[in-house]
C-alpha cells in the first residue's frame, strides 16, 4: 500500500506491459459538456490514454 | 488527461484546440486533479505538480498493449501511435506479427518454425525505414 505522507520515499513506477490497465473514473469536458468518464465504460474498445503537462503549454 | 480542470479544458477547447481542428478535439479531455490517476500510471512529476507525456495503447480486454513516455519538451509522433494501434489490432484478429517498420499494407509475418532462421528471405534491413 503506498503511503500518501511519504512521497519522498514512494517508489512510483510504470504499470507493466500485458497486464490490466489501472482503471480511474475522472471528470471530463466532453463535446459541449461535463461528464464522468470510466475507463472500464471502454471494454471492448481500443483506447489511446494520453497525459500531458498542461493545456495552453506550447508542445 | 492532465491535472487542468474540466472548466479549463472547456476554455482551452473553445479559445485554442477549435481554431486548429474544426469543431474541436473529438475526444473526452479528462481532468486528473492532484495527479491520482497520472501517480497510478508512473506519470506524475512530484516536484512539478503536473503529468509528464505518456501514452497508453489499451487493448479491449483492458491489457495494456504499448506504452511511451517522454518528458514535457518534445511532442509525440502521431503517426507513430497510428501505426501501433493499426499493427496491435491487426496482430490481435490475425495472430500475424509486424516486422520493424511495417506500415498498414505492408507485408506481415507469421511465426513458425519454417520461419525461424529464415527471416532474411523475407525482410531487409531497408524495410525498417
Amino acid at each position: 500500500m503506498v503511503q500518501a505522507q511519504s512521497p519522498a520515499t514512494e517508489v512510483r513506477s510504470l504499470p507493466r506491459l500485458n497486464e490490466p490497465a489501472p482503471d480511474f473514473e475522472a471528470s471530463a469536458f466532453v463535446g459541449k459538456g461535463f461528464k464522468n468518464v470510466r475507463l472500464s465504460d471502454y471494454k471492448g474498445k481500443w483506447v489511446v490514454l494520453c497525459f500531458y503537462p498542461g493545456d495552453f503549454t506550447f508542445v | 488527461m492532465s491535472v487542468d480542470s474540466r472548466f479549463t479544458h472547456k476554455i482551452w477547447q473553445e479559445e485554442e484546440l477549435s481554431k486548429m481542428v474544426k469543431g474541436g478535439v473529438p475526444f473526452p479531455m479528462l481532468t486528473d486533479a492532484g495527479g491520482r490517476i497520472g501517480r497510478a500510471y508512473g506519470v506524475y512529476d512530484e516536484d512539478a505538480g503536473v503529468n509528464i507525456r505518456g501514452r497508453f495503447l489499451i487493448d479491449p480486454d483492458g491489457i495494456i498493449q504499448a506504452m511511451e513516455v517522454m518528458t514535457p519538451p518534445v511532442g509525440r509522433n502521431v503517426s507513430e501511435l497510428i501505426r501501433q494501434v493499426k499493427a496491435f489490432q491487426h496482430v490481435a484478429k490475425t495472430g500475424e506479427v509486424m516486422p520493424s517498420g511495417w506500415q498498414p499494407g505492408k507485408p506481415t509475418l507469421k511465426p513458425g518454425p519454417d520461419l525461424a532462421g529464415k527471416v532474411w528471405k523475407v525482410w531487409k534491413p531497408e524495410n525498417a525505414f
